[in-house]
C-alpha cells in the first residue's frame, strides 16, 4: 500500500482547503484555522505546509484575480486534487483503524479520569 | 468587509504596510513566492490596521522576519545558467585552437618553452637558496669566520679559525648549545690490496659530528662513530670502493700513515649515506679527531693551546634568539685575551649563518673552496631570476601579439557575439578561456618537459633536482606566476577585439586603430631587445671564455703531465727519480718543483723587500730545478736560472713584475730580504730573514686562473727553507697515452711500491679552472636560442598580418610594375627600423650587466663597441629572414588572386 505522508498540521490545512472550497487562499486558510481551532497560525507556517503539501502533489493551486486589499498581488487559490483526496481518506482510515483497536476499558477509565 | 470598504480604510488611513519591513521582504524573498508573501501579508495587515494600526505594524515586521527562513530566502548569486556559457567559452577555445592549427602550434609550443624555462629556472633557484636546510637545526647553525686586516691595510676574510677558539667558546657562553671542528689535513693513501691504492681527501671531525649536523649513517652509531682513536666513517661510495656491496662495519683497511714505521690499520667505525649535493660540506671520509691525539704526541697540546693558526672550520649551534653580534665580540674578546704577546692581534670574527654559507662565501678565503665546492655568488642567483622572469615575459609578450592577429581575424565573431547583445565582459571571459587553456595546455606540457630534460640538466649542472623536491608554498607560486602572466596575456586582446564597432566588425573591414598595431609594435620592440641583450651577452660571454683559453699565459701547458708527490721515496733523491722518469722515450724532459700552475694547493706568497721597496711585496714563492723554466718554456729575459739546488740556494729568479714592484732597474746581482711567508691561512716569520740574491729576469706569466690579479713570482731552489718538492712535471710526446701510463705506473712502483701515481694533465686542468664560466656561457647560449626563437616567432607572426592586411596594396603595386625585391624591401624597412629600435634599448643594458660580470675576472677582453655591433647584426639577419620568407611568399603571389575580388 502506498504510504501518505501527512503532518498533524499538514492534515489540518488540508482539511480546510477542503472546508473552504472554491475560497481557499493562505489568508482564508488562516482565518478559518484560527477560528475553527481556536489556534494562532503564523503565515510563514502556513506557507511553509502550502508549498510541502504541493510539492507532494496533495495540492494545486492557481493565481486568482489581483485585488487592491493585497497592493495589487493576486490570491492564489488552493484546490485538492485527487492524491490529496486519497491521503486525506487514508490519515482518515488509519486513524479510526486505530481508534477501533484500542480497548474500551481504555478510553473508559481515562474519560472518567478527564471528566 | 467588502473590497470597497477595505480600500477606503487603506486610503484613508494611509495606512501603507510598515516601509522597512517590507524592503527587506522583497530583497530576501524568493522572486516565485514574492507576490503571494507580500499581497498576504499586505492583506492581514490592512485588516488588523483598521482596528489596531500600531499592533498591526508589529504584526507585519515580525511575520516577515518569520519569512526569513531557507524556503524563502533566494539565491543570491545571479547566475542565470552559467555553466553552459562556460562550456560555450570552452567549446569555442577548443574550436579555435583546431581551426589555427599553426597559430596554436606555434603559440603553445612558444608558451611551453617559456613556462618550462620559468619552471626549471625556479628549480634551479630553489636548489640553490635550500642549500643545507635539510638539518634539523639549520636555522640555528652559524660558523665562525675570521677576518684579519693585512700589512697592506686590505683584510683577509677566512673560513676557518684556531682549535681553541671552538672549545673555548662551548665552554665559557651559555648561548652556545653545541660546536663541531672539521680540519682538512690533505690525502691519505689507502687499500688493502698493494697494487690497486688511492688517494682520498679526508678530514677529520669531533666526535659529535653526527650529532650536530643530520647525515644519516647507513651502518654505525652516529653518537660513537668518531670515538675511538684510528677509526674512520666513509660515504657509500668509498665503502664500495674498497670493501665492495654488504656491510663494511668494524673492518680494517690499510692507510699511508705511519706509526713507529709501521702503516696503521684503520677501523671503519660508520658507513654514512653519501652527502646530498644541496650541502657545502661534501666528504667521503671522516677521521676520528681521537686518531691525531694518538698518533701525535704533541698534537693534544697544539689543539688546547693554539689561537693563531686558522685550520679549523668551526660550527656552533646557538640559542635561538641569540644576539649573534654580540657573540662574535665576545668571541675577539676572547682571542684577544689569549693571543700570544709576541704577535699583534687584528683580527675580528663573524658568525655566518648556515644557510648562507653556499651563497655568501665567495669572498672566503681557501677553506671556502675545499668546504663549499659548488659556491655560486649572489650576482648569478640574481642573474638566472632574471632570466626565468624574461622568458617568461617574451613568451607572453608572444602570446599577445599572436593572439591580438588572431582575434582580428576573429571580427565576425565579436560582431555577431556583439549584435546578440553579448555584455562587454562576456567577451573578455571568452578571451581569457582562449588564454587559460592554452595555458593550461602549456603549463602541463612544460612539466612534461622539464621531466624529460631534467636529467640532462641534472647530470649538467651536478645536482640533484626533481620537480618534487620543489616545496608545496613554491610549486603553488610558480604555477600561480605562469598562470597569472598568462591570463594577463589575455587581457590586452580582449580589450582590443571589444572594442571593433559592430559595423565593422561584421563588414569585416578590419579598423583596427593605429593604437593597437603600435601596441604590438611596442611588444615587439621588447621582445628584440631582450633579445639583442642575449645575443650581446652571449657573444660576450663567449669572446672572454676564448680569451681565457687562448690568452698566453707566458708559459706553455700542452703535453705536460704533473705527477703529484704523495710520498718521502718520491720526495728524496728527486735526481734519481727524475731520470727513471726521464728514461722512456716519449717523455721528453722533466722537472722538478713546489709547485706548479693551476689551482692546486694554496701557492706560498712570501713578502718580500728591497732597498727600494722596504714595506715589502706580496709574492709567489715557486721552487724549481734546472729544467722547469724550459719544460713550461718561460722566457728567460735576463742572466741565468737555478742550475743546482745546493750551491743556487740563495739565488733567485723573478718575473719582470717583480722587478717592477720591488723597484729595481738593474735587478741582476740585487739582494732581496723574505722576512715571513704566508701559507694559505698560516703566516710564517722566518727565523732568520732569508737574504737572498736575485740571477735572473723571467718574463711575465699567468700561474692562477685568471680570475685573479697576476701576482709577481720568485723562483728559488728546491729545498729551500720555504718550501720542499711536491711536483715532476713530465712533457711528454706520445701517440699511445695508456702505454706511457702503464710504463710510468711501472716507474713509479719501482720507486715506491707503497703509494700509487697520481697525474693530472695540466691543460685538462687548466680547463676545469672555467668550468664553471663555461657552463654559464652555455646555459646563457641555450636560453638566448630560446628568446631568439621566441622573438622571431612573434616577428613571423606580425609580419603576416600586416602582409595579408596589405594583399591588395602588393597585388596594385605589382600590377603597377613593382618588383619583388623592392616589395620586399617595403614591408621589411619598418620591421627592420623597430629591431634597430630594440637595440638601442637593448644594447646599453647587456652592456651594464656585462660590465660587472667582466668585473668577475682580473684580465678580461676590452670592452668595445664592435660585439654590439655583431649582436645588432645578427638580430637583424635573423630577423630580416624572417620578414623575408614571409614577405616573399606574398611578393611573388599572382595579382590577379588578391585583386580580383573586389
Amino acid at each position: 500500500m502506498k504510504n501518505y505522508q501527512l503532518g498533524e498540521f499538514e492534515e489540518i490545512v488540508l482539511l480546510t482547503v477542503g472546508i473552504l472550497n472554491n475560497e481557499a487562499y493562505s489568508v482564508a486558510i488562516k482565518d478559518e484555522i484560527e477560528s475553527r481551532l481556536k489556534r494562532t497560525v503564523s503565515m510563514g507556517a502556513l506557507h511553509t505546509a502550502l508549498i510541502r503539501l504541493e510539492d507532494k502533489g496533495y495540492l494545486k493551486s492557481f493565481s486568482g484575480e489581483s485585488t487592491e486589499d493585497r497592493a495589487g498581488r493576486p490570491r492564489r487559490y488552493f484546490e485538492i486534487t485527487a492524491l490529496g483526496k486519497k491521503a486525506m481518506l487514508h490519515a482518515k482510515e488509519t486513524r479510526e483503524q486505530l481508534w477501533k483497536a484500542i480497548p474500551k476499558a481504555v478510553l473508559e477509565y481515562q474519560l472518567r479520569v478527564t471528566n | 468587509m467588502s473590497i470597497e470598504n477595505l480600500s477606503t480604510v487603506y486610503f484613508e488611513a494611509m495606512s501603507a504596510p510598515p516601509k522597512y519591513p517590507l524592503r527587506f521582504l522583497r530583497w530576501f524573498c524568493r522572486e516565485d513566492s514574492l507576490d503571494e508573501i507580500e499581497g498576504d501579508l499586505t492583506e492581514v495587515f490592512l485588516k488588523q490596521s483598521a482596528t489596531a494600526p500600531r499592533k498591526a505594524k508589529w504584526n507585519f515586521g515580525w511575520s516577515v522576519i518569520k519569512y526569513f527562513r531557507p524556503e524563502f530566502i533566494k539565491q543570491f548569486k545571479q547566475q542565470p545558467n552559467t555553466y553552459g556559457m562556460y562550456k560555450s567559452y570552452f567549446k569555442i577555445s577548443l574550436r579555435q585552437l583546431i581551426k589555427n592549427k599553426t597559430f596554436s602550434v606555434i603559440n603553445i609550443s612558444v608558451l611551453t618553452l617559456g613556462f618550462s624555462c620559468f619552471l626549471l629556472l625556479s628549480l634551479y633557484l630553489h636548489d640553490e637558496l635550500s642549500f643545507d636546510m635539510f638539518h634539523r637545526d639549520a636555522n640555528t647553525i652559524y660558523r665562525i669566520t675570521q677576518q684579519e686586516r693585512q700589512d697592506n691595510g686590505t683584510l683577509r676574510n677566512i673560513s676557518s679559525v684556531a682549535p681553541t677558539i671552538g672549545k673555548e667558546v662551548r665552554e665559557q657562553f651559555p648561548e652556545v648549545e653545541d660546536m663541531v671542528r672539521l680540519s682538512a689535513f690533505g690525502r691519505v693513501t689507502l687499500g688493502n690490496d698493494p697494487t690497486n691504492r688511492t688517494h682520498e681527501r679526508a678530514l677529520s671531525a669531533d666526535a659529535n659530528f653526527f650529532t650536530f649536523f643530520d647525515f644519516p649513517l647507513v651502518e654505525g652509531d652516529a653518537k660513537t662513530a668518531l670515538k675511538e682513536p684510528f677509526t674512520i666513517v666513509v660515504s657509500e661510495t668509498i665503502k664500495e670502493k674498497y670493501f665492495g656491496a654488504g656491510a663494511a662495519l668494524g673492518k680494517q683497511i690499510w692507510s699511508g700513515l705511519r706509526r713507529a714505521g709501521q702503516p696503521v690499520y684503520l677501523t671503519v667505525s660508520g658507513v654514512m649515506k653519501n652527502f646530498p649535493k644541496n650541502s657545502h660540506l661534501q666528504m667521503d671520509i671522516l677521521f676520528s679527531e681521537a686518531t691525531w691525539h694518538s698518533l701525535y704526541n704533541d698534537y693534544t697540546q697544539y689543539v688546547t693551546t693554539e689561537w693563531v693558526d686558522t685550520e679549523y672550520t668551526t660550527y656552533l649551534k646557538i640559542k635561538p634568539q641569540s644576539n649573534t653580534a654580540l657573540l662574535s665580540t665576545r668571541i675577539e674578546a676572547l682571542v684577544k685575551n689569549n693571543y700570544p704577546a709576541d704577535r699583534e692581534f687584528r683580527s675580528s670574527f663573524t658568525l655566518q649563518p648556515l644557510r648562507k654559507i653556499h651563497t655568501n662565501s665567495s669572498q672566503l678565503e681557501s677553506a671556502a673552496e675545499q668546504f663549499n665546492v659548488n659556491s655560486i655568488k649572489p650576482f648569478y642567483l640574481y642573474t638566472f631570476a632574471a632570466l626565468g622572469f624574461v622568458l617568461l615575459l617574451t613568451a607572453c609578450l608572444n602570446y599577445m601579439n599572436l593572439s591580438t592577429a588572431m582575434a582580428i581575424k576573429r571580427t565576425r565573431e565579436i560582431g555577431t557575439r556583439k549584435t546578440l547583445g553579448a555584455p562587454k565582459n562576456q567577451m573578455v571571459v571568452q578571451f581569457i578561456t582562449d588564454s587559460v587553456l592554452f595555458s593550461l595546455l602549456s603549463l602541463l606540457l612544460s612539466v612534461g618537459l622539464a621531466y624529460l630534460v631534467l636529467p640532462w640538466i641534472n647530470v649538467f649542472t651536478n645536482k640533484e633536482i626533481s620537480i618534487s623536491s620543489l616545496p608545496f608554498e613554491w610549486l603553488v607560486m610558480v604555477v600561480a606566476v605562469i598562470l597569472s602572466v598568462g591570463i594577463l596575456a589575455a587581457l590586452y586582446p580582449a580589450f582590443i577585439a571589444t572594442r571593433v564597432s559592430i559595423v565593422d566588425a561584421l563588414k569585416r573591414e578590419i579598423k583596427i586603430g593605429g593604437s593597437s598595431l603600435s601596441v604590438r609594435k611596442a611588444l615587439l620592440v621588447m621582445q628584440f631587445a631582450i633579445s639583442v641583450m642575449m645575443i650581446a651577452s652571449t657573444l660576450i660571454i663567449y669572446q672572454q671564455l676564448n680569451y681565457l683559453r687562448e690568452k698566453d699565459l707566458g708559459f706553455s701547458h700542452e703535453n705536460l703531465v704533473v705527477i703529484d708527490v704523495n710520498s718521502r721515496n718520491l720526495r728524496r733523491n728527486f735526481e734519481t727519480v727524475k731520470s727513471e722518469f726521464g728514461k722512456p722515450a716519449e717523455v721528453l724532459r722533466v722537472a722538478a718543483s713546489t709547485r706548479v700552475p693551476g689551482e692546486w694547493k694554496s701557492f706560498p706568497v712570501a713578502t718580500t723587500k728591497s732597498n727600494q721597496n722596504t714595506m715589502g711585496s706580496e709574492m709567489i714563492f715557486v721552487g724549481i730545478d734546472r729544467d722547469f723554466l724550459e719544460t713550461y718554456k718561460i722566457k728567460l729575459l735576463a742572466g741565468r736560472t737555478i742550475e743546482d739546488p745546493v750551491a743556487d740556494s740563495l739565488k733567485i729568479v723573478v718575473t719582470q713584475l717583480a722587478v717592477e714592484q720591488l723597484g729595481l732597474t738593474d735587478p741582476i746581482g740585487q739582494v732581496v730580504e723574505i722576512p715571513r711567508v704566508r701559507y694559505g691561512e698560516r703566516m710564517e716569520e722566518l727565523d732568520t730573514p732569508f737574504r737572498v740574491e736575485i740571477i735572473g729576469v723571467v718574463e711575465n706569466f699567468y700561474f692562477e686562473s685568471l680570475h685573479r690579479k697576476q701576482l709577481p713570482v720568485i723562483f728559488g731552489a728546491l729545498n729551500t727553507a720555504i718550501q720542499v718538492i711536491d711536483y715532476y712535471t713530465l712533457q711528454i710526446n706520445t701517440s699511445n697515452w695508456n702505454n706511457t701510463l702503464e710504463t710510468l705506473k711501472a716507474i713509479n712502483h719501482k720507486i715506491d711500491p707503497d703509494t700509487p701515481l697520481e697525474y693530472t694533465f695540466l691543460d685538462a686542468r687548466f680547463e676545469e679552472m672555467y668550468l664553471a664560466d663555461a657552463r654559464r656561457g652555455q646555459i646563457f647560449l641555450v636560453l638566448s636560442i630560446i628568446v631568439v626563437i621566441i622573438a622571431s616567432l612573434g616577428l613571423f607572426a606580425l609580419v603576416s598580418y600586416s602582409v595579408e592586411s596589405r594583399l591588395k596594396e602588393i597585388g596594385v603595386r605589382k600590377v603597377m610594375g613593382a618588383s619583388v625585391s623592392s616589395i620586399v624591401a617595403l614591408i621589411s624597412k619598418e620591421f627592420l627600423v623597430l629591431v634597430i629600435i630594440a637595440g638601442a634599448i637593448g644594447l646599453p643594458i647587456a652592456g651594464y650587466y656585462m660590465q660587472s660580470w667582466l668585473q668577475e675576472f682580473a684580465y678580461h677582453i676590452p670592452f668595445g663597441v664592435l660585439v654590439f655591433a655583431e649582436a645588432l647584426l645578427i638580430t637583424l639577419v635573423i630577423a630580416f629572414i624572417t620578414i623575408g620568407v614571409r614577405t616573399a611568399r606574398a611578393a611573388v603571389l599572382n595579382p590577379v588572386n588578391s585583386l580580383r575580388s573586389e
